[in-house]
C-alpha cells in the first residue's frame, strides 16, 4: 500500500514539475505577448495544482493529518489566475494594438478597453443600486 | 474629602457641561456649578482643621524614582487660594450663564473653565513641585483655550497665543529653577523643601534657581517687563477676564512666591529683585491704566499694578509684609472680580466699554453703578472699604523700607503709585457712571437680570463687610494663610482702621486728594500722554515672534528642503559615519561560528534577489516597472523568512507588500510615470559611491555579526523560554507583540491610527481647499483604458471575499500559538476589502460599508485599552494577560487568552488605519474625476446615511430635539404651529445631495 501512495505522490510531483517546466519554456519560447500568456497559466493551474495535491496526499498518508489548506490554495489560484491573465490580455490590447489593427469583437460595440468611460460591470453595479433602494 | 479628590473633581466634572449643553445652557451651567460647589464643600469641610493650623495631606506614589509623587496638602495658604478659586469660580459660572449668548458654544466654555479651575486648584494644593509644574503648565494650556474662546476674533486668538507664549516660556524657566531647588533640598516635596532654608540660601545655585523660578512667577503674574500679555488677554469674554485676572491665573505667580517665601525670601537678592520689580510694575501699570479708555483695559492695567503691589509686599521679606500681601490678595480678588463683572454688564447692556462713549449710567443702571462704585472706591483705597486696609498696610511697610540706603525712594514711589491708583479708580466711576445721561449709547442700557448682578453684588457686599469689620470677616483667614506663608509662629496684629496719624495715613490722604486733582485736569494730561511716544509691547512681541519664526523657517528650509535625495544622503552618510566611528573605536572578537553550507535553494533565492535588485537599479526610470521589481524583492525576502523559519514575518511581509503596492499605485496615479534624469554625472558618481559604501558597510557588519556569538545574552532566549508559561502562547512572536511588549504594541496601534487620521485630514484639506482646483484641473498624463470595472474581476473578488475574510478570521484565531495574529489578520482583511474597492469602484463599495473606518480605529484602541485595564480587576498591572483553554465540539481545542482581546484591538486598528489611509488617497483621484460637481458631493457619497433621503442627518426622523438648539443648527420643527416650547422632530431643511454617480 505504501508503494502505491509513493507512486501516486511521485507521479503527481513529476506532472507538476513537467508542467512547470513547460510553462517556463513557453514563456521564453513563444513569440508575442498574447501567445506567451498561455504558458504561465498552464504552469500555475496544472503545475501548482498537481504539486498541491501531492502535498495533500503526503500529509494525509504519512502524517495522518489530512489538511484542506491545499484545496483552499487551489481555489484561490483557480480564481486568480484567469483574472490576472485577463488583465494582462487587456493591457496588451490597449497598449500594443491600435484600434484599427484589431478584428471587430463579436456583437455590437467596440473593444471595451478602447472605449473611453466604458464599463462592463455598469449593469451589475446599477442593478445592485436599484435593488438596494427598493 | 481628600485633597486629591478636590483637585480631581473639576477635571472629572469637565465632561458634564460638554455633554449637557445638548439639553440647554442652564443645565450645563448647573452641572459646572454643582461640580465646583461640591469641590468647595469638600474643601470647606477641612476649614476648621486648617484654621487650627493643621495640614491635611494625601499622598500617592506616581514616579517615585523621579521624585514625582502625587502628593496633595491643604495648609492655610492652599486653603485660602483654593477657596478663592472655587468660590469665585462658582460666582463666575452663575455670571457666565447670563453673560454668554445663545450663539456662543457655552458647553465648551464651562468645560474649559472647569479644566482651568482644576489646574489652579491642583497648583495650590500640590505638595510636590514637579506635580505643581504639571498643573502650572495645565493652567497655561487651559487659559489659552479660555482666552481664545471667541475663536472668530483675531484679537482673541492673538491674545491667547501671546499669553501662552509668555506664560509657557516662564513655565519652562520655572521647570529649570524647580529642578535646581529640588536638587539642593534633596526632595521635590514642598513640605520637605520648606525645611531646607539654610541649605538653599547658602547654596551657590541659590541665585540661578531664584531667577529661574521668578521667571515663571513674574510671567504668570504679569510683572514688568512681562506685563504686556495681560491687557491683550482682555479679548476674552468678560467672565474669563474676571476669573483669570482677579482670583486665579495671575495669582498663581503670587501663590508660588508666597509658597516658597520661607526658603527663598529674606535675602538681599530676593529683596532687590522681587520688591523692585513689584514697585516698578505697580507704578508703571497704574500710570498706563489712567489713560486707558476701554473699561477692561483700564482694569487690566490696574490688575497688573495691584499684582505689583502684592509682589512688592512679598519682596520685602518681612512677616508684616507677608500678612499685608495675603490680606491684599483677598481684597483684590473681591473688588477686582466685582469690577470686571460690572464692566462686563456695562458692555453687555450698552454694547460699548469705551469710557469716552459712556457716562451717566448711574441713572440708567443704578444697581450696577452702586456695585461698581463700591468696588472702585475699595480699589482707590477709601476708608471703610477693604482695599483701604491693605493699601494702608502696604504704605506703612513702604514708609519703613530703605532701598540701597536711601529711605525716600520706596515711600515716594509707593505714594505716587497710590495716587495713580486713586486716579484711575475715580476715573472709572466718574467717566463711566457719573455725569449727564447721554443719548448716543450704541444700545440703551438698563440693569441686567438678577442672575447677572448677583455675583458682583455678593462680592461688593464682601468688600464692605471686610472693610468695616476686617477682624470678623477676614481676620482668621489672613492669620491662617499668613501663618502658612511665613512658616508658622506668626503673631498677627489686629487689623485696625485707625493707627493714629501715621506716615501711611498721610500718604493715603495725599493720594486721594491728588487723585481727585488729576482727574479734574484729565483732559490736558490725556493730550500730553497721547503726544508722548512710548514703546508698543505688542509690536515688539510680534517682531520677536516673527524673527524667531523666520529663523526657524530658514533653518528648516536649509536642512529640510523637500528633496528626498537630500534626506536620504544625509541619513545614509550619518549612519555610515556613526557605524564607522563605532567600529574604529572597538575591537573585534574571534569568529566563533561556522559558515553554513550554501544549499541550492538558498543559492537560487540569492541569485533572484540580486537580479531583481540590480534590475531595480537598471530600470528605475520606469517607475511602474520599478514597482513590480520591488515586489519581486519583497516576495523573495518573504521566502527567505520562511526558509529561515520565521513564518510570521513571512506572512506579514507578504501582506505588507500587497498593501504597499496598492498604495504606490495610488500615488503613481498622480506622479509622473518616469523619473527624469536630473543629476549631473558628478552627482551621479557621488550617489553611486554612497550607495556602494553603505551597501558594503551594512553587508560587512551583518557578516561579522553573524559569524560571532553576541557579546551578551540576547532577550530572545527569555522570550522563548517564558512564552508559554507567562503568556500562554506558543507563537513567541505573537506573545511578544501582545504580552511581553504589549505596551509598545498599544502605542504603535495608536500611532498607526493617528497617522491614518492625519492622512485623512490632509486629503480632506486637499479636497476642499484651494488645492481642490488643482485636483479638478488635473488630467491623467497617460491615456486611460476603458472598462473601469471588468466584470471578471468583479465576480472574482465577490466570490473570494467570504473566503478571504474566513482566512483572516482563521489567521486571527490561531495567532497565539501558530503563525498569525491580529496584525496579519488585519492586513489580510484589509486586502480583501481593498479588492472590493478596486473591482467595484470606490463609491459602490463605500456605500455598502456601514462602519466608518474612523470608528474602527477608535474601537481598536479602545478594545486594546479595555483589555489592558481588565488586568487591574485581576489585581495585576496594566496589560497582564490571563488565559485558559476552551474545547468546543467539532473544533480543535483552542486557547482563549485575554491577549486575544488585545489582539482584536490590533486587528481593528490595522483594518481601520489601512483602509482609511488608502481610501484617503483614492478620494483624491475620485475628486479629480468628479470634477465640477458640488464641493461636498464626494463626502456625501462616503457617508452611508447621507445617501438615503429617509435619513437626512445624524438623527433618525423621530428623534426629539430641543427647540432652540435645533433651530440654531438648521433643523425645523415638524409642527411649526405649536412649536414654541415643545421639542421638535429632526428634519433638516437643507436639501441632501444624496444621489451619487
Amino acid at each position: 500500500m505504501e508503494l502505491f501512495w509513493e507512486i501516486v505522490i511521485s507521479a503527481l510531483l513529476v506532472i507538476g514539475g513537467f508542467f512547470g517546466l513547460v510553462g517556463s519554456f513557453g514563456l521564453v519560447k513563444l513569440p508575442d505577448p498574447m501567445t506567451r500568456l498561455h504558458a504561465p497559466t498552464k504552469a500555475a493551474t496544472l503545475g501548482v495544482g498537481a504539486t498541491l495535491i501531492a502535498s495533500m496526499v503526503w500529509f494525509g498518508v504519512y502524517k495522518d493529518d489530512l489538511t484542506l489548506h491545499e484545496l483552499m490554495i487551489t481555489i484561490f489560484i483557480f480564481l486568480t489566475a484567469p483574472i490576472s491573465a485577463h488583465f494582462i490580455a487587456k493591457a496588451n490590447i490597449f497598449r500594443d494594438w491600435k484600434q484599427d489593427q484589431l478584428p471587430p469583437p463579436a456583437g455590437n460595440g467596440n473593444w471595451a478597453v478602447h472605449e473611453v468611460e466604458s464599463d462592463t460591470s455598469a449593469e451589475e453595479l446599477q442593478e445592485a443600486e436599484v435593488s438596494q433602494k427598493s | 474629602m481628600s485633597p486629591a479628590l478636590i483637585a480631581a473633581l473639576p477635571f472629572l466634572g469637565a465632561v458634564l457641561p460638554a455633554l449637557l449643553i445638548r439639553t440647554g445652557r442652564s443645565h450645563a451651567a448647573l452641572a459646572a456649578g454643582a461640580v465646583s460647589g461640591l469641590a468647595l464643600l469638600g474643601l470647606l469641610l477641612h476649614l476648621p482643621a486648617a484654621l487650627a493650623g493643621q495640614v491635611i495631606t494625601a499622598k500617592f506614589d506616581w514616579l517615585p524614582w523621579l521624585g514625582l509623587n502625587a502628593n496633595f496638602m491643604i495648609d492655610g495658604l492652599g486653603m485660602l487660594f483654593a477657596t478663592l478659586i472655587l468660590g469665585i469660580g462658582l460666582l463666575i459660572i452663575l455670571y457666565a450663564r447670563f453673560y454668554l449668548s445663545n450663539q456662543d458654544p457655552v458647553g465648551q466654555f464651562y468645560t474649559y473653565l472647569l479644566l482651568f479651575q482644576g489646574a489652579m486648584v491642583g497648583i495650590v494644593l500640590s505638595d510636590n513641585i514637579l506635580l505643581l509644574l504639571i498643573f502650572w503648565e495645565l493652567t497655561s494650556l487651559s487659559s489659552f483655550l479660555l482666552i481664545g474662546y471667541w475663536k472668530h476674533l483675531p484679537e482673541g486668538r492673538q491674545g491667547a497665543r501671546m499669553a501662552l507664549t509668555v506664560t509657557g516660556l516662564g513655565g519652562l524657566s520655572m521647570i529649570a529653577g524647580m529642578l535646581i531647588l529640588g536638587n539642593i533640598a534633596g526632595s521635590y516635596d514642598i513640605s520637605q523643601i520648606l525645611l531646607a532654608k539654610e541649605a538653599i540660601q547658602s547654596s551657590d545655585l541659590y541665585l540661578p534657581a531664584l531667577i529661574l523660578i521668578l521667571g515663571g512667577a513674574f510671567t504668570k503674574s504679569a510683572q514688568f517687563p512681562f506685563h504686556f500679555w495681560l491687557p491683550h488677554a482682555m479679548a476674552a469674554p468678560t467672565p474669563v477676564s474676571a476669573y483669570l485676572h482677579s482670583a486665579t491665573m495671575v495669582k498663581a505667580g503670587l501663590f508660588l512666591m508666597a509658597r516658597l517665601w520661607p526658603v527663598l525670601a529674606g535675602t538681599p537678592e530676593w529683596f532687590y529683585i522681587v520688591a523692585t520689580t513689584g514697585l516698578i510694575t505697580m507704578l508703571i501699570a497704574a500710570k498706563i491704566a489712567i489713560f486707558k479708555d476701554d473699561l477692561k483695559a483700564l482694569l487690566a492695567f490696574s490688575t497688573v499694578s495691584h499684582l505689583g503691589l502684592v509682589t512688592f509686599l512679598l519682596g520685602l521679606g518681612t512677616k508684616v509684609g507677608a500678612v499685608a500681601a495675603v490680606f491684599h490678595i483677598i481684597n483684590h480678588a473681591s473688588f477686582k472680580a466685582a469690577l470686571f463683572m460690572s464692566a462686563g454688564i456695562v458692555d453687555h447692556e450698552a454694547h460699548t466699554r469705551d469710557l469716552k462713549r459712556l457716562g451717566g449710567l448711574r441713572h440708567l443702571m443704578p444697581i450696577t453703578a452702586t456695585i461698581a462704585t463700591i468696588a472702585a472706591l475699595s480699589m482707590a483705597g477709601i476708608p471703610l472699604f477693604n482695599g483701604f486696609l491693605s493699601k494702608e498696610m502696604m504704605l506703612e511697610e513702604a514708609a519703613h523700607t530703605a532701598w540701597l540706603g536711601s529711605p525716600y525712594v520706596v515711600p515716594v514711589l509707593a505714594a505716587i503709585a497710590a495716587l495713580f491708583s486713586a486716579t484711575y479708580s475715580f476715573r472709572f466711576i466718574a467717566h463711566g457712571f457719573f455725569g449727564p445721561v447721554r443719548d448716543d449709547y450704541p444700545h440703551k442700557p438698563h440693569d441686567p437680570p438678577f442672575g447677572m448682578w448677583a455675583s458682583p453684588a455678593f462680592l461688593a457686599t464682601l468688600v464692605v463687610l471686610i472693610g468695616v469689620m476686617p477682624i470678623t470677616f477676614a481676620g482668621p483667614f489672613v492669620q491662617m494663610a499668613a501663618n502658612a506663608v511665613v512658616g508658622g509662629d506668626l503673631h498677627m496684629h489686629p487689623i485696625k482702621h485707625w493707627h493714629g496719624v501715621t506716615p501711611a495715613l498721610i500718604i493715603s490722604g495725599i493720594a486721594v486728594v491728588g487723585g481727585l486733582i488729576l482727574l479734574a485736569s484729565f483732559k490736558p494730561l490725556k493730550a500730553a500722554w497721547e503726544a508722548t511716544p512710548r514703546p508698543e509691547a505688542k509690536a515688539i512681541f510680534d517682531w520677536i515672534v516673527g524673527a524667531c519664526g523666520a529663523a526657524a523657517d530658514w533653518i528648516t528650509a536649509t536642512l529640510h528642503n523637500g528633496s528626498m535625495a537630500r534626506y536620504l544622503t544625509l541619513f545614509t552618510i550619518g549612519s555610515v559615519a556613526a557605524g564607522f566611528w563605532a567600529f574604529s573605536g572597538g575591537g573585534l572578537g574571534p569568529e566563533t561560528r561556522e559558515m553554513l553550507p550554501i544549499t541550492p535553494v538558498a543559492l537560487v533565492g540569492w541569485v533572484m534577489l540580486v537580479t531583481a535588485s540590480a534590475s531595480v537599479v537598471a530600470f528605475h526610470h520606469n517607475r511602474i516597472l520599478a514597482l513590480v521589481l520591488i515586489g519581486i524583492v519583497g516576495l523573495i525576502v518573504s521566502i527567505c523568512f520562511i526558509y529561515l523559519s520565521a513564518p510570521d514575518l513571512a506572512l506579514t511581509q507578504i501582506s505588507v507588500e500587497v498593501v504597499t503596492a496598492v498604495l504606490m499605485l495610488l500615488a503613481l496615479n498622480f506622479l509622473p510615470k518616469r523619473t527624469k534624469r536630473g543629476a549631473g554625472p558628478l552627482k551621479h558618481v557621488w550617489h553611486i559611491a554612497i550607495a556602494v559604501v553603505t551597501g558594503l558597510g551594512t553587508g560587512g557588519l551583518i557578516y561579522t555579526l553573524m559569524m560571532r556569538d553576541f557579546a551578551f545574552e540576547t532577550m530572545s532566549k527569555y522570550h522563548l523560554v517564558n512564552s508559554h508559561t507567562l503568556g500562554g502562547g506558543d507563537n513567541v512572536v505573537n506573545v511578544i507583540l501582545v504580552d511581553f511588549r504589549g505596551y509598545d504594541t498599544y502605542g504603535e496601534v495608536t500611532v498607526l491610527g493617528i497617522a491614518a487620521l492625519v492622512i485623512f485630514a490632509l486629503t480632506e484639506a486637499l479636497l476642499n481647499g484651494a488645492s481642490s482646483k488643482k485636483l479638478i484641473a488635473w488630467r491623467p498624463d497617460v491615456p486611460r483604458a476603458g472598462d473601469k470595472h471588468p466584470i471578471m474581476l468583479l465576480v472574482g473578488t465577490r466570490v473570494m471575499m467570504p473566503i478571504a475574510l474566513l482566512v483572516g478570521v482563521f489567521i486571527f484565531l490561531r495567532g497565539h500559538n501558530l503563525p498569525g495574529g491580529g496584525f496579519i489578520a488585519g492586513l489580510v482583511v484589509s486586502i480583501a476589502l481593498v479588492m472590493q474597492y478596486m473591482a467595484s469602484g470606490f463609491a459602490w463599495t463605500q456605500a455598502r460599508q456601514k462602519v466608518y473606518y474612523h470608528v474602527l480605529i477608535g474601537l481598536g484602541v479602545l478594545a486594546a485599552g479595555i483589555t489592558g485595564i481588565g488586568a487591574w480587576f485581576n489585581g495585576v498591572p496594566f496589560l497582564t494577560s490571563d488565559y485558559g483553554y476552551v474545547k468546543l465540539p467539532g473544533l480543535e481545542k483552542f486557547e482563549l487568552a485575554t491577549a486575544a482581546g488585545f489582539d482584536l484591538g490590533v486587528f481593528l486598528g490595522v483594518v481601520g488605519s489601512v483602509l482609511l489611509a488608502l481610501g484617503g488617497l483614492s478620494r483624491l483621484a475620485r475628486r479629480a474625476a468628479v470634477g465640477a460637481e458640488p464641493v461636498h458631493a464626494h463626502i456625501i457619497a462616503e457617508k452611508p446615511e447621507a445617501r438615503s433621503p429617509e435619513q437626512p442627518g445624524a438623527f433618525p426622523p423621530e428623534t426629539l430635539l430641543p427647540q432652540r438648539w435645533a433651530q440654531a443648527r438648521g433643523y425645523t420643527s415638524a409642527r411649526q404651529d405649536d412649536a414654541d416650547t415643545k421639542p421638535v422632530k429632526a428634519k433638516k431643511t437643507k436639501p441632501t445631495e444624496a444621489e451619487e454617480q
